[in-house]
């Protein structure tokens, strides 16, 4: 069999790792009880009945990596048990240990129902070590060859157009996937490959091809667990196009595959606001735009629940309204969209929703006076002030903000800590370090249960005001290393303390592996900043001899050669 | 104070006849110097012998017009202007021959300014020297025939009547009535600056319809190389087998094989290909080497660690490891002179590397699509030092190849495993990531773009990386210099068997 060495089919035999009753003798995996056997067998057949209940009775695996429960059980205890080996790391992706053991599988068992399903995770295996051609011409290959009638030729004959994809190889990519397409299209290999395909396209813009695609995988594709995210993705892609090429009807057609009546408004204007926002943005297209939208729109008003008195009902209604005044601000239709939102409130009454909504498209419109008075209107009067408040910081009018805010602490005393973090974060952007430092360390007395997050935010905040020796006090404090060791360090190089800096990031090499790299980094620029220009460059040529493969030996590397005109940077690896 | 008398003679009449005689001799030796693309002895020989007489020729005129009896100020700055011409064009032959790649191409640069100012200011001298001529001229006429009138007076009436269509003439009508001297003057500039644009490059164009890229002829197989085994002990190994095991079982007929490799496996074949002796290329020539030609491009240093460095190491080392035969030193061409070459003689593959910016226009991006795609070429990007430099090679290759995607180079690629069988891709510094990108048409790679600064592996200290990393590094450049000649062999046979 292609791809499977003489070598390795004697060395089961050398050890002597197969015994009379065909279990192996694995190292970590003694003969099993009889008892024990049975226990398992039961266990898999519960597993196999309630997965087939899940799928609705259908035995079929799902995905084209699997092998079907089905099989599973015809398989030999034995084969089973090594087939088990090679699965399992598979999926902790310790690919050349998986390859070897599918190997040793297909050496020993060469004539069981999983042979092509081992021949096809070997060449998966193979595909992840990179090794594209081998995977296509030992093994993908193979499994067609040998077993053309097994489940496992039609995934093969996918991946091998997945493997020429990914090897660039354009036209023998495409012929593949036409190949699966055409002799087995109603399998989730076809939805698989013309997925692919499709991406195909787009790269010669063969923008016939993709459509006749997207329709194939919209509207005759039959919808499986595994399938149907291709299917929907494709009917979004379809309808999306259709909408812009003034093809509504055809569109919402394609939506409707995917989603059912209640969905289907939402849904048809989340794929309507797309190319409704480039036909409105094209003056050239921009009547079509605006034919679009009242389209949208009058399809939406028919569409529309019928009038009720009933929470529900309203609430249904409002929504309705919301999907309209949507399609009004894609297609920037100012006036129409306010009108949108008035109809609503008058009709159906005062909500915080509507009027949220409404006082965030105003603010999208820098229209913040009038937003605050839809704010002002809130039922919910601590979340209204809350609004005005966001929306005064926006304006950059941070005295008002605070007032506004200060309004809630005195309304929603229970709260204290989120309205005190709201003003100090005010005083923040306002460069009030002071009062802001006042208002955190008020906070680290009245709320003891977030005392990290306060001292963090103090620390930054005398950080800010340029008071480093305090900030370096507060993150000491705080227990979340080496975020606050870099702070600090930060805080050393700012006043010039470069030697402190140094024993911080080198505390930071020693105890947190995931950011030695950095922190050695850090080392050769602080050591150059005191103008050690020799400590500097060793520690620039330790980062990349210690960590050749983080991008950190890469800008080390540069700064070695551009700074010191030094070329023996001692790094280099491989891509191991 | 009176000057004492000059010891240097006026040049005698054989000075002049051998000056005209080495100047044509001269003439010859710097066309082909230009133009003729194939490099023997004898030629290189001749020129070195033409191009360093201009020494004692150059200093005999010098001497003669500025230290001579009769020193005149025009036979002073013409010697100085042919002195600066032969010694200019000595200089940049000599850092030529001397691979002194940086110093020659800044020679040429200052050299064409220097001339281009020398010669400005010969066509304001010719002009202004014209001018009063011309005036001299004007003003005796006039004074013939109304002697009282010939007084410098400013008549607008007579300057009307004096005006010419001359352009060496202040006085042509198109110069205008109010500071027509200055007008002159810039015209004058204007059109000398075209002229010279337009020499320089016609010298360039014509320089590079000549050159061509000539593969070194011979053949070979497009194999992997053997892998040097030595088999030190030979272990009768015995087998215990259950016949009543569950297990399908077929004991291979090992004992059968008989182990008998004693020796070190040698290579058993030619490195190159097609069916011709020795290692070379079909479709080759016998002057033709494998050359390392690094392109030129603006916004950044194309230039990084170029000449004696890098590139010729990795030449040297593709004629040792392969026993082609190589160039003697490497080369830059801009992208413009990559349009030169002509279609069958055309470098199969240019390498290209620097880390800051890649800035191309629209006719560069045309130039190296029409490279990749009609002259069957091929560019070795190399990421030089930065992740900036990894989005500038992206962005080139998206304008150059709008259609086609990079993809992962798969590890048993044909470029990762002829003639050298790569078990990894080694990097000096994961600049641009760890994985070396391709650019495929019809199934040929058109670029192949190395992440890690391969070229400083390749410099006479490694950049101090470990050996097995510099040493696969110098298989990587060995394996893609002679996948970029093979491809281009095969394309050559397919041209021939189509005609």
């Amino acid at each position: 069999m292609a791809g499977i060495p003489k070598t390795q089919q004697v060395s089961q035999v050398e050890r002597g790792s197969v015994d009379r009753s065909g279990w192996s003798r694995q190292p970590d995996c003694r003969r099993q009880p009889t008892s024990r056997r049975r226990t398992w067998s039961w266990r898999l057949a519960g597993l196999t009945c309630l997965l087939m209940l899940l799928n609705g009775g259908g035995a079929v695996a799902e995905r084209l990596d699997e092998l079907p429960l089905d099989r599973w059980k015809e398989l030999r205890e034995v084969e089973r048990y090594q087939l088990n080996i090679a699965e399992k790391y598979y999926r902790e992706k310790n690919w050349k240990v998986a390859l070897a053991e599918y190997e040793k599988f297909l050496t020993l068992y060469e004539r069981s129902v999983g042979a092509p399903y081992g021949q096809l995770k070997w060449s998966l295996c193979q595909v992840q070590l990179r090794k594209l051609n081998t995977a296509i011409k030992e093994g993908f290959q193979s499994v067609i060859d040998y077993w053309p009638e097994s489940p496992e030729a039609i995934a093969a004959a996918y991946y091998i157009g997945q493997s020429y994809k990914d090897m660039g190889e354009v036209r023998k990519a495409k012929t593949a996937y036409q190949a699966v397409l055409d002799e087995h299209p109603q399998h989730l290999a076809a939805a698989l490959a013309a997925v692919d395909f499709v991406d195909l396209t787009m790269i010669d813009d063969d923008i016939k091809k993709r459509l006749e695609l997207w329709k194939l995988l919209t509207f005759e594709m039959p919808r499986t667990r595994e399938s149907q995210r291709a299917c929907e993705t494709a009917s979004r892609s379809l309808a999306a196009y259709d909408f812009e090429f003034a093809a509504f009807d055809e569109g919402v057609a394609a939506l409707a595959t995917t989603y059912s009546e209640p969905q289907l408004p939402t849904q048809v204007v989340s794929v309507v606001r797309a190319p409704l926002g480039r036909l409105v943005a094209d003056d050239k297209r921009r009547l079509q735009g605006e034919k679009l939208a009242d389209q949208t729109a009058a399809w939406l008003q028919a569409q529309a629940p019928a009038a009720g008195t009933t929470d529900e009902a309203k609430q249904a209604a409002r929504q309705h309204g919301y999907l309209v005044a949507d399609v009004r601000t894609a297609a920037r239709e100012a006036e129409q969209v306010a009108e949108t939102y008035e109809q609503i409130l008058s009709k159906l009454g005062n909500d915080d929703e509507t009027l949220g909504r409404y006082a965030a498209w105003l603010r999208s419109n820098s229209q913040f006076a009038e937003a605050r008075r839809q704010y002002a209107r809130f039922t919910d009067a601590i979340e209204g002030q809350r609004l005005i408040g966001d929306s005064f910081r926006q304006e950059q009018n941070y005295d008002a903000a605070i007032s506004a805010y200060q309004a809630n602490l005195a309304r929603d005393v229970e709260n204290g800590a989120r309205w005190h973090e709201q003003i100090a974060a005010t005083y923040r952007s306002a460069k009030k370090y002071n009062e802001a430092i006042a208002v955190y360390e008020q906070l680290l007395k009245s709320d003891p249960q977030q005392t990290e997050k306060w001292l963090w935010a103090t620390a930054t905040t005398y950080r800010d005001a340029g008071k480093y020796k305090e900030a370096i006090g507060y993150y000491r404090q705080c227990n979340n290393f080496p975020n606050n060791y870099s702070e600090m360090a930060a805080c050393h190089r700012a006043m010039k303390d470069y030697q402190e800096a140094i024993i911080l990031y080198g505390q930071i090499v020693g105890g947190a592996p995931n950011s030695a790299a950095w922190a050695m980094l850090q080392i050769g620029h602080t050591q150059e900043q005191a103008g050690n220009k020799e400590l500097a460059i060793k520690a620039f040529q330790q980062v990349c001899k210690s960590y050749p493969k983080a991008s950190y030996a890469s800008q080390a590397h540069a700064h070695l050669q551009n700074k010191y005109k030094i070329t023996v940077t001692l790094g280099g690896g491989t891509d191991k | 104070m009176q000057k004492p008398p000059s010891t240097v003679p006026t040049p005698p009449r054989w000075a002049y006849l051998l000056t005209a005689v080495y100047s044509l001799v001269w003439l010859a030796a710097w066309a082909s110097w230009l133009w003729v693309p194939w490099e023997r002895m004898w030629l290189v020989a001749l020129q070195t012998i033409t191009f360093a007489c201009a020494l004692p020729v150059a200093s005999g005129w010098l001497l003669w017009c500025w230290r001579g009896a009769n020193p005149s100020r025009v036979n002073r700055f013409l010697s100085a202007t042919g002195a600066y011409v032969l010694l200019w064009q000595l200089a940049l032959f000599s850092a030529g021959h001397l691979a002194w790649s940086a110093a020659a191409s800044l020679l040429g640069r200052l050299g064409t300014v220097g001339l281009f100012l020398i010669g400005l200011s010969w066509t304001i001298w010719a002009i202004d020297r014209a001018g009063q001529r011309r005036e001299l001229a004007r003003r005796l006429a006039h004074a013939e025939q109304r002697p009282l009138e010939a007084m410098p007076t400013h008549d607008a009436g007579a300057d009307a009547a004096a005006r010419t269509s001359d352009p060496l003439d202040p006085q042509a009508w198109y110069y205008g009535r109010h500071n027509a001297k200055l007008n002159q003057s810039i015209t004058a500039l204007g059109a000398y600056s075209i002229a010279f644009v337009l020499i320089v490059l016609f010298f360039s164009q014509l320089g590079g319809c000549r050159d061509l890229y000539e593969m070194p002829a011979g053949g070979g197989q497009q194999q992997q190389l053997a892998q040097t085994v030595k088999v030190q002990k030979i272990i009768k190994k015995k087998f215990v087998v259950n016949p009543f095991s569950a297990i399908s079982f077929k004991v291979p007929p090992i004992d059968e094989v008989k182990l008998q490799l004693t020796e070190i496996t040698e290579h058993a074949y030619t490195v190159g290909y097609g069916a011709g002796a020795g290692a070379g290329f079909a479709g080759g020539s016998k002057q033709g080497k494998v050359r390392f030609i690094r392109l030129e491009y603006a916004g950044g240093d194309w230039d990084q660690d170029f000449g004696i460095g890098a590139d010729v190491n990795m030449l040297v080392e593709y004629g040792v490891r392969t026993s082609q035969k190589v160039a003697e030193r490497t080369e830059s061409r801009t992208i413009a002179q990559l349009k030169s070459f002509p279609a069958e003689k055309s470098p199969p593959m240019v390498y290209l590397t620097g880390q800051r910016n890649i800035s191309l226009s629209d006719s560069e991006i045309k130039v190296l699509r029409e490279y990749l795609l009609e002259k069957h070429g091929m560019i070795f990007g190399d990421n030089g030092g930065s992740g900036h430099f990894h989005n500038q090679f992206l962005g080139m290759m998206r304008r150059v190849l709008p259609n086609v995607r990079p993809t992962r180079i798969p590890l048993d690629d044909t470029i990762h495993r002829i003639p050298y069988q790569l078990p990894f891709l080694p990097y000096v510094a994961p600049h641009g990531g760890k994985d070396a990108l391709g650019w495929r048409v019809d199934g040929r790679l058109v670029c192949y773009y190395h992440p890690g600064d391969i070229g400083d592996a390749w410099t006479d200290d490694h950049s101090g990386v470990a050996p097995e990393v510099y040493e696969a590094c110098y298989q990587l450049g060995t394996n893609i210099i002679f996948y970029a000649h093979t491809e281009y062999s095969k394309w050559l046979a397919s041209r021939k068997r189509n005609k």
